[in-house]
Protein backbone atom coordinates (compact mmCIF):
# COMPACT_ATOMS: atom_id res chain seq x y z
CA UNK A 1 0.00 0.00 0.00
CA UNK A 2 2.99 2.29 0.29
CA UNK A 3 3.73 2.56 -3.42
CA UNK A 4 3.07 6.03 -4.74
CA UNK A 5 2.43 6.59 -8.42
CA UNK A 6 3.65 9.78 -10.12
CA UNK A 7 0.93 11.49 -12.16
CA UNK A 8 0.65 14.74 -14.09
CA UNK A 9 -2.12 17.22 -13.24
CA UNK A 10 -4.25 18.06 -16.28
CA UNK A 11 -6.84 20.27 -14.60
CA UNK A 12 -7.92 21.25 -11.08
CA UNK A 13 -11.46 21.69 -9.76
CA UNK A 14 -11.51 22.53 -6.05
CA UNK A 15 -9.61 19.79 -4.20
CA UNK A 16 -9.92 17.36 -7.12
CA UNK A 17 -7.27 17.19 -9.82
CA UNK A 18 -7.78 15.35 -13.06
CA UNK A 19 -4.46 13.51 -13.46
CA UNK A 20 -2.82 11.39 -16.12
CA UNK A 21 -0.06 8.81 -16.20
CA UNK A 22 0.78 6.49 -19.08
CA UNK A 23 -2.52 7.27 -20.78
CA UNK A 24 -4.56 6.41 -17.69
CA UNK A 25 -6.56 9.23 -16.15
CA UNK A 26 -7.81 9.47 -12.57
CA UNK A 27 -9.43 12.01 -10.29
CA UNK A 28 -6.97 12.64 -7.46
CA UNK A 29 -7.61 14.47 -4.20
CA UNK A 30 -5.38 17.45 -3.48
CA UNK A 31 -6.80 17.82 0.05
CA UNK A 32 -3.47 16.89 1.67
CA UNK A 33 -1.65 19.34 -0.65
CA UNK A 34 -3.91 22.35 -0.15
CA UNK A 35 -1.08 24.48 1.30
CA UNK A 36 1.15 23.84 -1.72
CA UNK A 37 0.57 25.89 -4.89
CA UNK A 38 -0.20 23.42 -7.68
CA UNK A 39 -1.30 23.97 -11.26
CA UNK A 40 -1.99 22.03 -14.43
CA UNK A 41 1.23 20.51 -15.76
CA UNK A 42 2.70 19.81 -12.30
CA UNK A 43 3.56 16.25 -11.26
CA UNK A 44 2.48 14.76 -7.95
CA UNK A 45 3.03 11.39 -6.28
CA UNK A 46 -0.35 9.78 -5.67
CA UNK A 47 -1.05 7.28 -2.93
CA UNK A 48 -4.48 5.59 -2.63
CA UNK A 49 -6.02 8.41 -4.67
CA UNK A 50 -4.46 11.27 -2.69
CA UNK A 51 -1.51 13.42 -3.78
CA UNK A 52 1.10 13.26 -1.01
CA UNK A 53 3.90 15.42 -2.50
CA UNK A 54 4.95 17.39 -5.56
CA UNK A 55 7.67 15.87 -7.74
CA UNK A 56 9.74 17.17 -10.64
CA UNK A 57 9.05 15.88 -14.18
CA UNK A 58 12.49 14.20 -14.30
CA UNK A 59 11.83 12.40 -11.01
CA UNK A 60 8.39 11.35 -12.19
CA UNK A 61 10.01 9.73 -15.24
CA UNK A 62 12.57 7.91 -13.10
CA UNK A 63 9.84 6.57 -10.84
CA UNK A 64 7.91 5.29 -13.84
CA UNK A 65 10.95 3.40 -15.11
CA UNK A 66 10.91 1.52 -11.80
CA UNK A 67 7.20 0.73 -11.98
CA UNK A 68 7.57 -0.48 -15.55
CA UNK A 69 10.28 -2.88 -14.42
CA UNK A 70 8.16 -4.10 -11.52
CA UNK A 71 5.10 -4.58 -13.73
CA UNK A 72 7.24 -6.50 -16.23
CA UNK A 73 8.53 -8.73 -13.43
CA UNK A 74 4.91 -9.52 -12.54
CA UNK A 75 3.82 -12.08 -9.98
CA UNK B 1 18.61 12.32 -7.22
CA UNK B 2 21.43 10.14 -6.05
CA UNK B 3 23.26 10.60 -9.37
CA UNK B 4 24.98 7.23 -9.63
CA UNK B 5 23.80 4.10 -11.39
CA UNK B 6 23.00 0.90 -9.52
CA UNK B 7 26.22 -0.63 -10.84
CA UNK B 8 28.26 2.33 -9.60
CA UNK B 9 26.68 2.06 -6.16
CA UNK B 10 27.39 -1.67 -6.09
CA UNK B 11 31.04 -0.98 -7.00
CA UNK B 12 31.23 1.61 -4.21
CA UNK B 13 29.80 -0.87 -1.73
CA UNK B 14 32.15 -3.65 -2.86
CA UNK B 15 35.11 -1.28 -2.41
CA UNK B 16 34.25 -0.71 1.26
CA UNK B 17 36.19 -2.43 4.02
CA UNK B 18 33.10 -4.26 5.19
CA UNK B 19 32.65 -5.91 8.57
CA UNK B 20 32.39 -9.68 8.62
CA UNK B 21 28.62 -9.51 8.92
CA UNK B 22 26.18 -6.61 8.50
CA UNK B 23 22.43 -6.91 8.86
CA UNK B 24 20.36 -4.11 7.31
CA UNK B 25 16.65 -4.10 8.03
CA UNK B 26 13.98 -2.48 5.90
CA UNK B 27 10.48 -1.73 7.20
CA UNK B 28 8.58 -1.14 3.99
CA UNK B 29 6.96 -3.71 1.74
CA UNK B 30 7.75 -1.50 -1.26
CA UNK B 31 11.44 -1.56 -0.37
CA UNK B 32 11.41 -5.31 0.04
CA UNK B 33 9.69 -5.70 -3.33
CA UNK B 34 12.32 -3.53 -5.07
CA UNK B 35 15.18 -5.34 -3.32
CA UNK B 36 13.81 -8.75 -4.30
CA UNK B 37 12.78 -7.89 -7.86
CA UNK B 38 16.12 -6.18 -8.59
CA UNK B 39 18.00 -9.17 -7.13
CA UNK B 40 19.99 -6.97 -4.77
CA UNK B 41 20.60 -9.80 -2.29
CA UNK B 42 22.59 -11.79 -4.81
CA UNK B 43 24.31 -8.70 -6.23
CA UNK B 44 25.65 -7.50 -2.88
CA UNK B 45 28.64 -9.01 -1.06
CA UNK B 46 27.60 -12.13 0.89
CA UNK B 47 28.37 -10.57 4.29
CA UNK B 48 25.56 -8.01 3.79
CA UNK B 49 22.21 -9.43 4.91
CA UNK B 50 19.03 -7.60 3.94
CA UNK B 51 16.27 -8.34 6.43
CA UNK B 52 12.60 -7.55 5.75
CA UNK B 53 11.07 -6.21 8.98
CA UNK B 54 7.62 -5.00 10.07
CA UNK B 55 6.76 -3.25 6.82
CA UNK B 56 3.44 -4.80 5.83
CA UNK B 57 0.32 -3.19 7.30
CA UNK B 58 -1.92 -6.05 6.22
CA UNK B 59 0.37 -8.54 7.98
CA UNK B 60 0.24 -6.77 11.33
CA UNK B 61 -3.45 -5.83 11.23
CA UNK B 62 -4.87 -7.43 14.38
CA UNK B 63 -6.83 -10.61 13.93
CA UNK B 64 -9.66 -9.20 16.07
CA UNK B 65 -10.12 -6.25 13.70
CA UNK B 66 -10.47 -8.54 10.68
CA UNK B 67 -12.86 -10.73 12.67
CA UNK B 68 -14.89 -7.63 13.57
CA UNK B 69 -15.07 -6.61 9.91
CA UNK B 70 -16.25 -10.10 8.93
CA UNK B 71 -18.93 -10.08 11.66
CA UNK B 72 -20.14 -6.64 10.57
CA UNK B 73 -20.35 -7.73 6.95
CA UNK B 74 -22.21 -10.93 7.82
CA UNK B 75 -24.62 -9.64 10.45
CA UNK B 76 -25.41 -5.99 9.78
CA UNK B 77 -27.30 -4.43 6.88
CA UNK B 78 -24.21 -2.64 5.61
CA UNK B 79 -21.79 -2.45 2.72
CA UNK B 80 -18.23 -3.16 3.83
CA UNK B 81 -15.39 -1.73 1.77
CA UNK B 82 -11.70 -2.45 2.30
CA UNK B 83 -8.41 -2.33 0.42
CA UNK B 84 -8.22 -5.44 -1.73
CA UNK B 85 -5.41 -7.10 0.21
CA UNK B 86 -7.51 -7.27 3.37
CA UNK B 87 -10.20 -9.41 1.77
CA UNK B 88 -8.10 -12.58 1.65
CA UNK B 89 -6.50 -12.50 5.11
CA UNK B 90 -7.78 -15.47 7.11
CA UNK B 91 -8.68 -15.33 10.81
CA UNK B 92 -8.30 -18.18 13.26
CA UNK B 93 -11.70 -19.86 13.30
CA UNK B 94 -12.71 -23.48 12.63
CA UNK B 95 -12.56 -24.37 8.93
CA UNK B 96 -16.33 -24.70 8.71
CA UNK B 97 -16.71 -21.04 9.73
CA UNK B 98 -16.25 -18.03 7.49
CA UNK B 99 -12.57 -17.12 7.74
CA UNK B 100 -12.09 -14.06 5.54
CA UNK B 101 -13.93 -11.13 4.05
CA UNK B 102 -13.64 -12.88 0.70
CA UNK B 103 -15.53 -15.87 2.11
CA UNK B 104 -18.08 -13.53 3.69
CA UNK B 105 -18.64 -12.01 0.25
CA UNK B 106 -19.08 -15.47 -1.27
CA UNK B 107 -21.64 -16.20 1.46
CA UNK B 108 -23.69 -13.20 0.35
CA UNK B 109 -22.31 -10.32 2.41
CA UNK B 110 -21.93 -6.98 0.61
CA UNK B 111 -18.13 -6.71 0.65
CA UNK B 112 -16.34 -4.62 -1.96
CA UNK B 113 -12.64 -4.05 -2.61
CA UNK B 114 -11.56 -0.44 -3.05
CA UNK B 115 -8.27 1.21 -3.98
CA UNK B 116 -8.90 4.65 -2.47
CA UNK B 117 -10.90 6.41 0.25
CA UNK B 118 -12.43 8.39 -2.65
CA UNK B 119 -14.13 5.16 -3.76
CA UNK B 120 -15.58 4.67 -0.27
CA UNK B 121 -17.08 8.16 -0.46
CA UNK B 122 -18.44 7.45 -3.95
CA UNK B 123 -20.08 4.17 -2.86
CA UNK B 124 -21.64 5.85 0.20
CA UNK B 125 -23.04 8.65 -1.99
CA UNK B 126 -24.53 6.15 -4.42
CA UNK B 127 -26.57 4.50 -1.66
CA UNK B 128 -27.38 7.16 0.97
CA UNK B 129 -29.88 4.94 2.78
CA UNK B 130 -27.41 2.14 3.44
CA UNK B 131 -24.53 2.35 5.95
CA UNK B 132 -21.08 1.88 4.44
CA UNK B 133 -18.23 0.69 6.68
CA UNK B 134 -14.70 1.42 5.48
CA UNK B 135 -12.30 -1.08 7.08
CA UNK B 136 -9.15 1.05 6.92
CA UNK B 137 -5.94 -0.80 7.75
CA UNK B 138 -2.61 0.74 6.87
CA UNK B 139 0.43 2.71 7.89
CA UNK B 140 0.74 6.51 7.80
CA UNK B 141 0.59 6.60 4.00
CA UNK B 142 -2.94 5.22 4.14
CA UNK B 143 -4.10 6.61 7.47
CA UNK B 144 -3.35 10.21 6.41
CA UNK B 145 -5.70 10.00 3.38
CA UNK B 146 -8.40 8.48 5.64
CA UNK B 147 -8.03 11.50 7.95
CA UNK B 148 -8.21 13.82 4.92
CA UNK B 149 -11.36 12.05 3.72
CA UNK B 150 -13.08 12.56 7.09
CA UNK B 151 -11.92 16.14 7.51
CA UNK B 152 -13.11 17.10 4.07
CA UNK B 153 -16.56 15.87 5.04
CA UNK B 154 -17.58 12.25 4.48
CA UNK B 155 -21.21 11.28 3.73
CA UNK B 156 -23.32 10.69 6.86
CA UNK B 157 -23.72 6.98 6.09
CA UNK B 158 -19.95 6.36 5.83
CA UNK B 159 -18.07 5.17 8.91
CA UNK B 160 -14.50 3.99 9.41
CA UNK B 161 -13.34 0.84 11.16
CA UNK B 162 -9.91 2.26 11.79
CA UNK B 163 -6.89 -0.01 12.02
CA UNK B 164 -4.14 2.47 11.19
CA UNK B 165 -0.65 2.13 12.58
CA UNK B 166 2.48 4.24 12.96
CA UNK B 167 5.56 2.52 11.55
CA UNK B 168 8.34 3.76 13.81
CA UNK B 169 7.06 2.44 17.19
CA UNK B 170 7.51 -1.17 16.03
CA UNK B 171 11.16 -0.45 15.21
CA UNK B 172 11.55 1.38 18.52
CA UNK B 173 10.11 -1.66 20.31
CA UNK B 174 12.57 -3.99 18.55
CA UNK B 175 15.50 -1.75 19.43
CA UNK B 176 14.37 -1.20 23.03
CA UNK B 177 14.10 -4.97 23.51
CA UNK B 178 17.78 -5.23 22.62
CA UNK B 179 17.11 -8.29 20.47
CA UNK B 180 16.63 -6.32 17.29
CA UNK B 181 18.93 -8.48 15.20
CA UNK B 182 20.02 -5.73 12.82
CA UNK B 183 22.92 -3.30 12.58
CA UNK B 184 21.42 -0.58 10.38
CA UNK B 185 18.01 0.57 9.20
CA UNK B 186 16.60 1.63 5.83
CA UNK B 187 13.70 3.94 6.73
CA UNK B 188 10.53 3.99 4.61
CA UNK B 189 10.31 6.56 1.80
CA UNK B 190 6.66 7.45 1.55
CA UNK B 191 5.97 7.26 5.29
CA UNK B 192 8.80 9.81 5.65
CA UNK B 193 7.34 11.88 2.80
CA UNK B 194 4.23 12.44 4.91
CA UNK B 195 5.55 12.31 8.48
CA UNK B 196 9.02 13.77 7.87
CA UNK B 197 12.35 11.95 8.12
CA UNK B 198 12.80 13.27 11.67
CA UNK B 199 10.62 10.43 12.98
CA UNK B 200 13.64 8.13 12.48
CA UNK B 201 16.13 10.34 14.31
CA UNK B 202 15.81 8.11 17.38
CA UNK B 203 17.58 5.26 15.56
CA UNK B 204 21.00 6.95 15.41
CA UNK B 205 20.48 9.20 18.46
CA UNK B 206 19.13 6.74 20.99
CA UNK B 207 20.52 3.47 19.62
CA UNK B 208 23.64 4.63 17.74
CA UNK B 209 22.52 2.70 14.67
CA UNK B 210 23.04 4.04 11.13
CA UNK B 211 19.81 4.96 9.37
CA UNK B 212 18.95 6.22 5.88
CA UNK B 213 15.63 7.02 4.24
CA UNK B 214 15.38 5.39 0.81
CA UNK B 215 13.17 5.64 -2.24
CA UNK B 216 12.08 2.72 -4.34
CA UNK B 217 14.61 2.56 -7.16
CA UNK B 218 17.58 0.19 -6.79
CA UNK B 219 19.81 3.29 -6.99
CA UNK B 220 18.12 4.96 -4.02
CA UNK B 221 18.09 1.75 -2.00
CA UNK B 222 21.76 1.08 -2.76
CA UNK B 223 22.65 4.68 -1.89
CA UNK B 224 20.93 4.20 1.48
CA UNK B 225 22.76 0.91 2.05
CA UNK B 226 26.07 2.54 1.12
CA UNK B 227 25.34 5.37 3.55
CA UNK B 228 24.58 3.05 6.45
CA UNK B 229 27.63 0.88 5.67
CA UNK B 230 29.91 3.95 5.60
CA UNK B 231 28.38 5.09 8.88
CA UNK B 232 29.08 1.68 10.43
CA UNK B 233 32.66 1.57 9.18
CA UNK B 234 33.39 5.10 10.32
CA UNK B 235 31.67 4.58 13.66
CA UNK B 236 29.35 7.57 13.36
CA UNK B 237 25.62 7.00 13.14
CA UNK B 238 23.31 9.64 11.70
CA UNK B 239 20.08 9.93 9.76
CA UNK B 240 20.69 10.24 6.02
CA UNK B 241 18.08 11.11 3.41
CA UNK B 242 18.63 9.21 0.16
CA UNK B 243 15.19 10.14 -1.20
CA UNK B 244 15.46 13.96 -1.19
CA UNK B 245 13.34 14.29 -4.33
CA UNK B 246 10.28 13.48 -2.24
CA UNK B 247 11.28 13.43 1.43
CA UNK B 248 11.62 16.96 2.80
CA UNK B 249 12.36 18.21 6.30
CA UNK B 250 9.12 18.19 8.25
CA UNK B 251 7.33 15.98 5.70
CA UNK B 252 3.87 17.09 4.62
CA UNK B 253 2.71 19.36 7.49
CA UNK B 254 -0.81 19.73 6.04
CA UNK B 255 -1.36 15.96 6.12
CA UNK B 256 0.05 15.72 9.66
CA UNK B 257 -2.23 18.50 10.90
CA UNK B 258 -5.24 16.74 9.38
CA UNK B 259 -4.31 13.47 11.10
CA UNK B 260 -3.98 15.28 14.43
CA UNK B 261 -7.30 17.00 14.00
CA UNK B 262 -9.19 13.79 13.18
CA UNK B 263 -7.36 11.13 15.17
CA UNK B 264 -5.75 10.41 18.51
CA UNK B 265 -2.61 8.30 18.81
CA UNK B 266 -3.31 5.28 21.01
CA UNK B 267 -1.78 2.04 22.21
CA UNK B 268 -2.50 -0.62 19.60
CA UNK B 269 -2.25 -4.33 19.00
CA UNK B 270 -0.03 -5.64 16.19
CA UNK B 271 -0.66 -9.13 14.87
CA UNK B 272 2.36 -11.28 15.56
CA UNK B 273 3.93 -8.65 17.78
CA UNK B 274 1.49 -7.66 20.52
CA UNK B 275 0.54 -4.33 21.99
CA UNK B 276 2.78 -1.33 21.30
CA UNK B 277 2.29 2.01 23.10
CA UNK B 278 1.35 5.04 20.98
CA UNK B 279 1.39 3.08 17.72
CA UNK B 280 -2.24 3.19 16.55
CA UNK B 281 -5.08 5.62 16.00
CA UNK B 282 -8.63 6.19 17.16
CA UNK B 283 -11.09 8.77 15.87
CA UNK B 284 -11.60 11.88 17.98
CA UNK B 285 -14.98 12.47 19.58
CA UNK B 286 -15.85 15.07 16.95
CA UNK B 287 -15.86 12.24 14.40
CA UNK B 288 -17.84 9.77 16.52
CA UNK B 289 -20.65 9.78 13.95
CA UNK B 290 -18.16 8.23 11.51
CA UNK B 291 -16.63 5.77 14.00
CA UNK B 292 -17.77 2.21 13.23
CA UNK B 293 -16.77 1.08 16.71
CA UNK B 294 -19.17 3.61 18.23
CA UNK B 295 -21.97 2.81 15.78
CA UNK B 296 -21.73 -0.99 16.07
CA UNK B 297 -20.13 -1.63 19.47
CA UNK B 298 -21.61 -5.11 19.77
CA UNK B 299 -19.48 -6.42 16.90
CA UNK B 300 -16.19 -5.83 18.67
CA UNK B 301 -15.03 -8.88 20.58
CA UNK B 302 -12.41 -8.00 23.18
CA UNK B 303 -11.96 -11.67 23.98
CA UNK B 304 -10.26 -12.07 20.61
CA UNK B 305 -7.46 -9.69 21.58
CA UNK B 306 -4.79 -12.30 21.90
CA UNK B 307 -1.43 -10.68 21.40
CA UNK B 308 0.54 -12.11 18.54
CA UNK B 309 -2.16 -14.42 17.29
CA UNK B 310 -1.16 -16.02 14.00
CA UNK B 311 -2.60 -19.19 12.41
CA UNK B 312 -1.35 -22.50 13.88
CA UNK B 313 1.99 -23.58 12.42
CA UNK B 314 2.52 -20.21 10.75
CA UNK B 315 5.75 -18.34 11.46
CA UNK B 316 4.53 -14.96 10.15
CA UNK B 317 5.13 -13.47 13.60
CA UNK B 318 8.85 -14.16 13.35
CA UNK B 319 8.97 -13.13 9.69
CA UNK B 320 7.32 -9.79 10.52
CA UNK B 321 9.86 -9.13 13.27
CA UNK B 322 12.78 -9.99 10.99
CA UNK B 323 13.79 -12.93 13.16
CA UNK B 324 13.65 -15.37 10.25
CA UNK B 325 13.54 -15.06 6.47
CA UNK B 326 10.26 -15.95 4.74
CA UNK B 327 11.55 -19.26 3.39
CA UNK B 328 12.53 -20.32 6.90
CA UNK B 329 8.84 -20.54 7.85
CA UNK B 330 7.68 -24.11 8.43
CA UNK B 331 4.81 -23.65 5.97
CA UNK B 332 6.55 -21.65 3.22
CA UNK B 333 5.82 -23.26 -0.12
CA UNK B 334 4.39 -26.42 1.45
CA UNK B 335 1.11 -25.53 3.13
CA UNK B 336 1.26 -21.83 2.40
CA UNK B 337 1.58 -20.17 -1.00
CA UNK B 338 -0.19 -17.26 -2.72
CA UNK B 339 -3.08 -19.35 -4.06
CA UNK B 340 -3.75 -20.80 -0.60
CA UNK B 341 -2.24 -18.38 1.91
CA UNK B 342 -2.29 -19.37 5.56
CA UNK B 343 -0.49 -16.42 7.10
CA UNK B 344 -0.97 -12.74 6.21
CA UNK B 345 2.63 -12.42 4.94
CA UNK B 346 1.67 -14.64 1.99
CA UNK B 347 -1.53 -12.67 1.27
CA UNK B 348 -0.45 -9.09 0.90
CA UNK B 349 1.54 -7.65 -2.00
CA UNK B 350 3.66 -6.08 0.73
CA UNK B 351 4.10 -9.28 2.72
CA UNK B 352 7.65 -10.59 2.67
CA UNK B 353 6.55 -14.17 1.93
CA UNK B 354 4.40 -13.12 -1.03
CA UNK B 355 7.19 -10.92 -2.38
CA UNK B 356 9.81 -13.67 -2.10
CA UNK B 357 7.44 -16.13 -3.78
CA UNK B 358 6.81 -13.64 -6.59
CA UNK B 359 10.57 -13.13 -6.82
CA UNK B 360 11.05 -16.83 -7.57
CA UNK B 361 12.08 -18.16 -4.15
CA UNK B 362 10.14 -21.40 -4.07
CA UNK B 363 12.28 -23.61 -1.83
CA UNK B 364 12.70 -23.71 1.95
CA UNK B 365 15.79 -21.96 3.27
CA UNK B 366 17.86 -25.12 3.67
CA UNK B 367 17.94 -25.63 -0.09
CA UNK B 368 17.28 -22.03 -1.15
CA UNK B 369 19.25 -20.21 -3.81
CA UNK B 370 22.48 -18.47 -2.92
CA UNK B 371 21.98 -15.22 -1.12
CA UNK B 372 18.47 -16.11 -0.02
CA UNK B 373 19.49 -18.55 2.69
CA UNK B 374 18.74 -18.29 6.37
CA UNK B 375 20.30 -15.69 8.58
CA UNK B 376 21.08 -16.66 12.13
CA UNK B 377 18.07 -16.15 14.34
CA UNK B 378 18.38 -13.86 17.27
CA UNK B 379 15.47 -14.80 19.42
Amino acid sequence: MCLGIPMQIQSIDGFIAHCEAKGVTRDVSLFMMQDEPLEAGDHVVVHVGYAIQKISPQEARTAWELYDQMLAAGD
Amino acid sequence: MTGRSAKQWLDEIRALDLPERVRIMNVCGGHERSITMAGLRTALPANIELIPGPGCPVCICPEEDIYEAIQLALNEAITLVAFGDMLRVPVNVPKKDIRSLEQAKAAGADVRPIASPLEAVQIARQQPERPVVFFAAGFETTTAPVAAMLMEGAPENLSVLLSGRLTWPAVAMLLDADTSGFDALIAPGHVSTIMGPEEWQFVPEKHSLPCAVAGFTPESLLAAMYSTLRQLIEGRAFLDNCYPELVRAGGNPTAQAQMQQVMLVTEANWRGIGSIPASGFSLREAYAAHDTRKLFPARADDLRKRAGQMPPGCDCARVVLGKIYPNECRLYGSGCHPRHPIGPCMVSDEGACRIWWAGGVREPATSGPAGQSAHATTG
